[in-house]
Formats: C-alpha cells, structure tokens, sequence
C-alpha cells in the first residue's frame, strides 16, 4: 500500500546521493501511515451503514486510489479552510477580546463619563471669533464694515474687483432668470448644463488645455484630484511649503511621498537622482508626479517652474501644479504661472484652480488631457458626488474670462491684469523702501505676488523669544500624519494678536482694512510658518489710497511694535486678548 | 430650419413662450384640495421595519450569468483589442517611459461595462430642472461622443432633488436672489475667516438654526465639503465613530481624514447598533482598552439609495441612554419631511435638542447650494473657529445665500403665505402616490412610505439602459443606478419626487411604468411588501384600477396593506 511513497524514495537515491541519509526514515514513516490508513479505512468502512454511504464510500476509494493517506490530509485540509472560512470574522481582535456578563457591561456603561463632544474655546483665542470683520453690503473694493463706511478692502482674493462689474452681474442675472439659483444634481445626474460645459470649453482654451472640469468647491479639488491618480505604491516628490488642501490629498491617497524643501531645486534634483535607480528597475512603471503649488499660499513666493519642468523631463515625471492664486493674476493675460514663465501649458500634467478668487465666481476647476479629466468623472469622488456648481456661477466664470482675455492693449495684455501688476509693483515697492530700516517687518513674498506677506523680522521675533516654526513636522519626517491635531500654541497666538493690532490700527487711522494669514495651526500637517500681515491687492483700489496705506504702515507697526521687546511684554498683552 | 449635427453640446434654443405657460413647465398647478398630505410618523408607534421584497430565483441567477458574460466579453474584446488595434488602448499603456494615468483593471468596470449605456448618464439640459427638465437630443457617435442637432425634449423629472419644487426660474425666491446678486455681488471672493462674512450669511445662519431648531448654524458652500472637513473638527483616533454602513461618501470620506476609529452597525438596525455599542464601552480602544473619549453615531436622516428613513427615535433613546452623541445628515430629509418640512425631527416629533449635531444640504429642498451644521451656540462657535472651510475654503455666494433664505421664508410661512404649506403637503402626497401605484402594478420599490426617494429594482444590467431609454423617449427622465453606488445584483431606477409634479403627471407615468415594466418584465414583486387586494398575493392591478383607487388608499396610515 506504501508504494507510492517507496517509489520517490527509490527515484531520489538514484538520482542523487544525498538522500541516502534521508532513505533511512522510510521504514518508520511506513509503519505509521500503514497504521493511519488502516485506521481510516476502518472508519470510513462504518460509512457503509449509512444510508447512500456506499456511493460516498465508492467514491472516497475510488479517489485515494492506493494512498489513504493522502484522502486523510486533504480532509484534514478541508477541515481547516472550513474553520478558517467560517471563524474568519472578526478573528483579529478575538486575543484581545474580553468577555464580560451583561451586568459588568451595564456597570461598565454606568461608569463611563465621555468627554463633551467639542472642547471649549480658549479664553486666549476667543478674540479670534471677534476680530472676523462683518461687512454690511456689498462686498467689493469699498466696504462698510463695523460702522465704518467705505473702508478700503485689500483682505478680499477678489483681486480683478470683477465682484464689482456690472457686465458679470448682468449675465448672472441672466442665468438665474432662466435657469433658477442651483443646479439640483450631480453632473452625471442631469446635473449637467449647458453653461458648465461652455465653461470646461472656455477654461480649456483660455488656459491651453485639452479638456477641464469643475468642482462645486475649491478646497476639495486637490483633496479628490491627487487621490484619483495617485494610489499605493505609487510615488510623488513634493514641495514642503504646500497648503493644507494638497496636505489632505496626498495623505488620502496613500502614496509614497518625498519631500524637498521649500522651492529648492537643489535637493530636489538629489532626491530625483538618489531614487532613479530605484525606481529604473520597477517593472511595471508606477505613476510619478511632481507636486507644488505656482504661487504658494503660506509664503508668497513662486515655484522655480522653469527648473521643475527640466528636472520632471529629464527624469519623467508628470507635474501636478496648484494654480490657485497665480490663474487671473500672473502673466501678461493671467494664465498663471506658466505664462509668466513662458512654459507652454502641456508640461504642466494637471493645473488645478479655483474660481472663487480672480474669477468672482465660485467652485474648483482642473485642466489637462483628455484621458485624465475624462477618468476624473467617474473616479474623483468630490466630483461624483456631490452637485453640480449653480449655473449662474458657471456663467459669470466664462464671462470673466472674456473680460480678463478680451480686452488687451497693445502689447497684447490684458489690461486689467496688466494695472493689477502695477498696483502689486508699486505696492511692493512702496513697502520695500519703508520696511528697509525697519526693525520689525520684512517683505517675504514674491513682488509679482498680488498678495504681500509681511512678517515680523526674524531678529525681532527671537528678541520677543518666539518659536522659528509652529505645527509638527511628523508628515515630513515619517511620511504619516501626526495621530492627534497640534495643541493650541500660545506663542501663534500672541503673534497673531500682535498682527491684529497692526491692522487694527491702520483700519482706525486711515480707514483701510488688511488681514493676516489665518491658517488653522491644529490642522495643518506640515511645519507652519509664522503668521504673516496680508495686503490683498484690489484694483478697485487707486493709486492715491495704496499711497495713504503706504503713509501710514510706518507709523502702524512703530505704534504697536515699539513697547513690545522682550517676552514679558508679549505675555502682558494677556488681559488685552481676554478683553478684545 | 436647418438641422445639422454638431458634437458640441448646443446653447439653449431659445424659447418665446410666456412667462405663466413656463412657470407651469417648472411648476405645475395643484388641481385638486384632494392632492395634499401632512407627512407625520404617529407619535409612539415603532418605526415598521421596511421590507426588501425579493425577485424570483430565476431574475438572481439571470443577474449573475448577465455581468459574467458581460465581464467576459469585456476581456476578450480587451485582449484583442490590445492586440490588433493598440493605438485605441494607448492610455492604459506605458509611453516613453510614463506609467498610464488609470490601469487597465482599474477602468475595466467603466471602459467595458458602463460605457455601453453611457446615453443614460450625465444627459446635458439646460433651464431649471423644475417639474419638466429640457435635455438635449443626442446620437451616439463613435467610442464616448455625441451628435446634437441643437434641438432639445422636455422630459418630466423625476430625476433632480428638487424635493419641493424650489428649481424655479421666477417667482419670489428667484426675485429674493437677485436682489442678492445685485446688493453683494456674484462671490464671497474670500474664506469666511478672511473677508467673506457678510451680514447675509449672518441672516442665513440664524434663519436656518431658526429652522431645524439649533441655537445656531453654520454654512459651507458645498454639501459635500461640509462632511468632508466636519469630523476633523470633532473626532480623533481616540474618538469612536459609529456609521451606519450605507452612510453617504461624504461621510466616510470625512470619517477617514479625521483618523478617527470607525465602527460599522448593520443599515438600520438598532439591535446590531446597541450589541456594537455595548461591545464598544466595555471592551474600549483597541490595544490600550482605555474608555474611549466619546462615541459619536454617524447616521442619514434619509438614505437616498434605499428610500429608508432613520430609526430616530429608538436612536436617540439609545444614544441618551448609552451617552454616546449622535450626528444626523439631513441631506435628503430636511425639507422633504414632516409636517413643516423641517427634516426627520420634526416627522418623527423629536425635539432636535436631543440631537448633538444636524447637518443638512441646501441643494436638495431648496433649490439652492452647500450644506449646514447645526448644533448649540458653544459648539458652532467652536466650530467656527477650528473648521477648516472656514478658513482656507470660498464663503457661499449672495445669490444662493438669497434663495436660501428666501425658500425657508416660504416654506415658514413668512413669504407667501400658504405657498410653503401646500409645497410641503404635495411632496407628501405625491411621495405615497407614485409609490403606492407603483408597489399596486407590481414594482419591486425599496424604502419607507413618506419617502420622496423611490429605489424601483431593476436588477439585470440590461434593464437599465432599457429601462431608461424606454422613458426618456416617452418623455420621463429618470436616473439608474447601479455597482459602485448599490450591491452588484441590485441595480435600480431612483425616482426622486417632487412638489412640482401634479397628480396627473403621477397618472402619466405610472401608466407608462406599468406599459414598460409588461413589456420588459419588471413586474416581479411577491406581495410581502403590500400592494396586494388579497394579503400574501403578488400585486398586479391594472392601471386604471390603481388610478381608480389610488388617492384614497395613499392615505391610509401605512401603504398596501387592506
């Protein structure tokens, strides 16, 4: 009956001389599985009592042939994938697993006492709450706000003032009169107009792409964008000064990251080179991307593209770029920052923007090929399901579009990006010539920026003992997010505070009404830098009112600033913030 | 004139009739006193628990052997295909040196089996969706493109949430939002933290908490936004969420980027809810078995897949006695229930104190766009100041802000009086209608009876598209859905009624559903779900009998059951 099990044997010490050690055991090993395979068959000759055991039986011996034994281990086999099959659930935690009565788990219940769902406000950052300015009408380049009439708004991203123009608000008109205010659906549910499609046309052509889609809100294009291409194990090379909505995409997409420093090309070409014979021997290819904003939202300053596109060439990795902030203010027709660079669109694999800021409108958009924005309508999640943008806003987008590309002098700008820019330059200028014998502030931003970051001089800021950086840098170092949001930070705090007494000051003194960043600390999942005092530049504002802004910021920062030197005068500032 | 094919979507033809005949088109007039309904759950009775009737074996096993051949056919026309015509599947293949953007497994279920009924999808239209929806006529054309001839149909919708008939292109809401537009303007044009907070989005916060009955409320110009970004707020890995597990992406997606733990109870069933609480507060976190810091229940008012309304008040009883909070996404429901259209509280007359956090939509009832929190004063304004929208997202813009208030206006009563009232009485009484005429003829519907969301089981993929197709050319637009959205084997046509519709549109189309679902055999339900004259019989009344009788027996307490 063993034979089978003999005749390996046999056709192994022919074959090699190795065994011949191992040809020892046969005898043993006979001698059991005889005794299994009687034992076996003796049980299974009791199947015959049962009524239609004869077939199983038949069909059991028919089946082992001459080995029992191995009829024995596939039941045995059987057995197990049964247990495992049917245990398979929830088997994780059963280790761990405690049982208890029902009386111990009402005891249990009894005991426990949650936490409320929210934590109260801080007394210290209460303050905040308040200084969100209200504006009473329209919001435009002139404002009322807290009683005061016709402030000077330079806080608002509505930098072409194109909230103010009566041909944008005529064609909303229009729209709503025909279509109603929402849209009632998702895109691929009826949700679709004629007027979102004009715009995914318009947006193509205006910025040089094949095809473009909307998203009803900004902040959550990157957040669904960067997860529909980019899964686990595939890799992306990112700037470490990106916003908080890249920050959510990429941990949600679970890929593999790298970081760069801000806007260093340097250590970007060396992670680009130390993981290229990695990544040459991959078989199949995974999906690669650059990741980087055009004009960086936390510092103001613009991506280094012309370097990123050579270096992704050279290397072959597609560039996703968050235009934000750059589309409808940079370059001489406001196509971001690719005009400004000279780089013709198709480099940039994935554009994404927002129509909220220069385009008076609202809802996110994406530009690119064919292939990708097609993929995005049934994978981007943000896209299928949620509704579609109002219509109206749809509209007042194209024709935003027409009054930024339209109206050209010239030279072939756009002219109301073109005294944007001189707005922004003599700004910046202006600013520049009074901060270079300040003790206190610096320009950060880059001077094409509409947005100037000031922020306090880093010879003042350790004079006052605060911290180089704010936040955690757990998602840089491990590749993970921090576990738990970022604990209240009473420095960030003091240092806004000081911020807000700057713009308050200005606000009382010559009616202008600027802002500070307001990045959420307990959120971000990156280094955050220190807050920065904003000046949105509006060009509904003239020159004669940046002029009375540049007269007075001297004065503003010297008033606040100068009985501030050392810790202690920061924390005296305690019972103003409580009483703010 | 003319007709030529162009494959771009046309403009808008244009369209000379007055203003009364296209208000009529958007919303259509009540015809009879009789057409009204409060919907209101009896105070004390349970919740009945909805039944899923099921199809005949045969319908299970045709479902199966459908997508395998469909499945199949799929990968033999893809090795083929990439065999003899590589130049079609160059996007699923690497080019000089870059991976695809999607793999080809990736795409399978879109490239091989959506793809072929992708007319029934993402139909352009143009005008408000109101009670007749105007899509444009469309051929096929090669792999993914379509002919117009500029021409457009009117289909009546049964397929936009315009729950109370609010997608209007005039009337007072309309006028309210325009005098929106020209006071502040196209855009809030900054996060609300920066400059975007207008006295107007103060009023829409107040006149919303108002409302639901919160102390207060806070906007977010996007529904899905608002989910995504709340929980991040609320909850961390030491925080258990409880979600329900057809909750909406949103919230799962929300849940996720908070990081905090996620626990998943049986759709509706509180039984399975309580066990898993129960395990929950004795057993602790994971590893460490410390208590947990709080537990949260994740929950929809109205699922708007299955047509089930919430179990509220054995949910709130056991989050009251468990201590746990409870968050409900009113997208679907506010608006579209209870006697005054202010969501499941008010239909199951729950005071809304005893729920911790209500978020809705404003995109479904009102016409409008974006979504709500609401909650006690001291949550929201710690919400406020630690909810990311607030600071790095746009604001909601004016004109919406004023269909918002104005719709709420109308339907409290403050606004042309009585028009809010019979708004919300005619989706009640439309909701019963359609689905109990349906469950008579002998349709498969999913859901609770006031639901205004009426899941008609389709369940072989070939049915969809002619299901569909097979409306549409008689003038009803409806949507399909199928795998991801449902389980595999259960596609479904998802009616969503609404306010505009009169009775008569009601006739038209359950008359043409029961000509469709003869001819394609769609008449399969078993009569436990009621319907039946006599108990236990498979419902299958004619359709004149069903008009015969319907708006009597729509009325009775519960649906199909004589």
């Amino acid at each position: 009956m063993a034979s089978a099990a003999e005749i390996i044997y046999t056709a192994t010490t022919t074959t090699t001389t190795t065994t011949t050690t191992t040809a020892v055991v046969p005898p043993t090993w006979d001698l059991v599985t005889q005794k299994l395979a009687d034992n076996f068959v003796y049980y299974l000759d009791g199947l015959d009592n049962l009524p239609g055991g004869q077939i199983i039986l038949r069909y059991i011996k028919s089946s082992y042939k001459n080995d029992p034994v191995r009829s024995l281990f596939e039941l045995a086999l059987f057995i197990f994938a049964l247990n495992y099959f049917l245990s398979s659930k929830r088997r994780e935690n059963k280790s761990e697993f405690v049982k208890f009565s029902n009386k111990e788990i009402d005891e249990l219940v009894d005991e426990w006492v949650p936490e409320p769902l929210i934590d109260d406000i801080n007394p210290y950052e209460k303050w905040q709450l308040d200084a969100v300015p209200e504006v009473k009408g329209h919001n435009g380049s002139h404002i009322n706000i807290d009683g005061r009439q016709q402030v000077i708004n330079l806080a608002s991203n509505d930098f072409l003032n194109l909230n103010e123009n009566s041909t944008v608000k005529e064609v909303a008109a229009q729209v709503i009169n025909t279509d109603g205010v929402g849209a009632c659906g998702p895109p691929n549910f009826y949700g679709t107009q004629d007027v979102h499609v004009r715009l995914e046309e318009d947006l193509a052509r205006y910025l040089d792409g094949e095809q473009s889609i909307l998203y009803g809100q900004d902040f959550v294009t990157a957040g669904s964008v960067i997860p529909a291409f980019l899964k686990r194990g595939d890799l992306c090379v990112v700037d470490s000064g990106v916003n908080l909505a890249i920050q959510k995409g990429l941990i949600l997409s679970r890929c593999d990251i790298e970081w760069y420093d801000h806007n260093d090309m340097i250590h970007l070409e060396q992670i680009l080179s130390e993981i290229k014979p990695v990544l040459d021997r991959q078989k199949p290819i995974k999906r690669r991307f650059i990741i980087t904003e055009a004009l960086f939202a936390n510092s103001g300053d613009l991506a280094n593209l012309k370097t990123i596109v050579e270096l992704k060439n050279q290397y072959k990795y597609r560039l996703f770029l968050d235009e934000s902030l750059s589309i409808g203010t940079l370059g001489k027709t406001g196509k971001g920052l690719v005009e400004h660079c000279n780089i013709p669109r198709v480099e940039v694999s994935i554009s994404i923007g927002t129509m909220a800021n220069s385009f008076a409108s609202s809802g996110g958009f994406c530009v690119g090929v064919t292939p990708m924005i097609h993929h995005q309508r049934i994978q981007s999640i943000a896209y299928v399901f949620s509704a579609s943008l109002p219509p109206y806003s749809a509209k007042v987008v194209s024709q935003a579009i027409k009054e930024i590309n339209d109206n050209r002098n010239a030279e072939g700008e756009s002219i109301i990006i073109k005294s944007l820019h001189d707005k922004t330059s003599y700004v910046h200028k202006g600013l520049s010539k009074i901060l270079k014998t300040s003790n206190y502030f610096e320009i950060v931003s880059d001077i094409n920026s509409p947005i100037v970051h000031l922020s306090l001089k880093s010879k003042y800021r350790e004079q006052l003992e605060l911290p180089k950086i704010y936040g955690n840098s757990e998602l840089l170092i491990k590749g993970k997010p921090a576990k738990y949001l970022n604990p209240f930070n009473d420095y960030y705090n003091f240092e806004s505070f000081l911020l807000q007494k700057v713009i308050d000051f200005i606000l009382q003194n010559s009616n202008i009404l600027i802002t500070r960043s307001k990045n959420l600390v307990e959120h971000e999942n990156l280094p955050v830098l220190n807050p920065h005092l904003l000046i949105h530049i509006n060009n509904g504002v003239n020159q004669s009112d940046y002029q009375k802004l540049l007269d007075v910021f001297d004065l503003a920062i010297n008033k606040v600033l100068n009985p501030i030197n050392n810790e202690n005068d920061l924390f005296e500032l305690t019972n103003e913030i409580l009483n703010y | 004139m003319e007709t030529t094919l162009s494959p771009n979507i046309p403009n808008a033809p244009p369209d000379d009739r007055s203003k009364e005949v296209l208000s009529e088109l958007e919303y259509g007039k009540l015809t009879s006193d009789q057409y009204l309904y409060v919907s209101k759950h009896p105070v004390g009775e349970p919740l009945p628990t909805p039944i899923d009737d099921e199809p005949p074996y045969i319908i299970y096993i045709a479902t199966y052997i459908s997508y395998l051949i469909l499945i199949i056919i799929g990968h033999i026309r893809d090795f083929f295909g990439k065999t003899f015509k590589p130049n079609e599947y160059e996007d699923l293949v690497e080019k000089n040196g870059f991976a695809p953007w999607y793999d080809g497994f990736e795409s399978f279920y879109v490239r091989r089996l959506k793809t072929r009924i992708d007319d029934c999808f993402a139909r352009p239209i143009h005008g408000a969706p109101g009670r007749y929806i105007k899509c444009f006529n469309r051929i096929r054309h090669g792999k993914t493109g379509y002919l117009y001839d500029g021409t457009s149909t009117e289909c009546l919708n049964l397929s936009s949430y315009n729950y109370l008939g609010f997608a209007q292109s005039n009337g007072v809401c309309t006028d309210f939002a325009l005098k929106c537009l020209e006071e502040y303007g196209t855009s809030g044009c900054s996060p609300r933290s920066y400059i975007g907070t207008t006295d107007l989005h103060k009023e829409c916060e107040r006149v919303i908490a108002d409302f639901v009955g919160k102390e207060d409320a806070i906007i977010v110009s996007q529904g899905y936004g608002t989910n995504a970004n709340l929980f991040s707020s609320i909850a961390d890995p030491k925080t258990l969420v409880i979600s329900d597990e057809l909750n909406h992406a949103s919230i799962r997606f929300g849940i996720r980027t908070s990081g905090a733990s996620v626990k998943v109870f049986k759709h509706n069933d509180m039984v399975d809810l309580e066990k898993l609480i129960r395990t929950q507060i004795a057993q602790g976190q994971t590893k460490t078995h410390r208590p947990w810091k709080k537990i949260i229940i994740a929950v929809e008012g109205l699922y708007s897949m299955e047509g089930n309304l919430v179990n509220l008040p054995k949910l709130v009883e056991l989050k009251e006695k468990y201590k746990c909070y409870l968050f409900v996404d009113e997208a679907h429901s506010i608006g579209a229930l209870g006697p005054e259209g202010r969501g499941v509280c008010d239909y199951f007359s729950v005071d809304p104190a005893r729920i911790d956090l209500l978020m809705g939509t404003l995109t479904k009832s009102f016409g409008a766009t974006g979504g709500y929190v609401a909650a006690d004063k001291d949550i929201i304004d710690k919400i406020r100041l630690n909810y990311i929208t607030q600071s790095y997202s746009e604001c909601v813009p004016p004109p919406v802000l004023g269909q918002i208030i104005s719709s709420l206006s109308v339907i409290k009563g403050t606004l042309n009086p009585g028009e809010g009232k019979e708004r919300l009485q005619r989706i009640a009484f439309n909701s019963r209608y359609l689905r109990l005429g349906l469950k008579k003829l002998g349709f498969i519907v999913y859901g609770a009876d006031d639901s205004p969301v009426i899941p008609l089981l389709l369940f072989l993929p070939a049915k969809m598209p002619a299901f569909s197709r097979m409306l549409y050319e008689l003038g009803i637009a409806v949507v399909i859905v199928s795998y991801p959205a449902t389980p595999l084997i259960s596609a479904r046509a998802r009616l969503c009624v609404s306010s505009a519709l009169t009775k008569e549109d009601l006739d038209y189309c359950l008359e043409k559903f029961s000509e469709i679902g003869d001819t394609i055999f769609l008449k399969f339900s078993s009569g436990i779900a009621g319907g039946s004259k006599i108990a236990g019989t498979p419902p299958r009344w004619s359709i004149e009998d069903v008009i015969a009788t319907n708006v009597e027996d729509c009325k009775k307490p519960k649906l199909g059951y004589y």
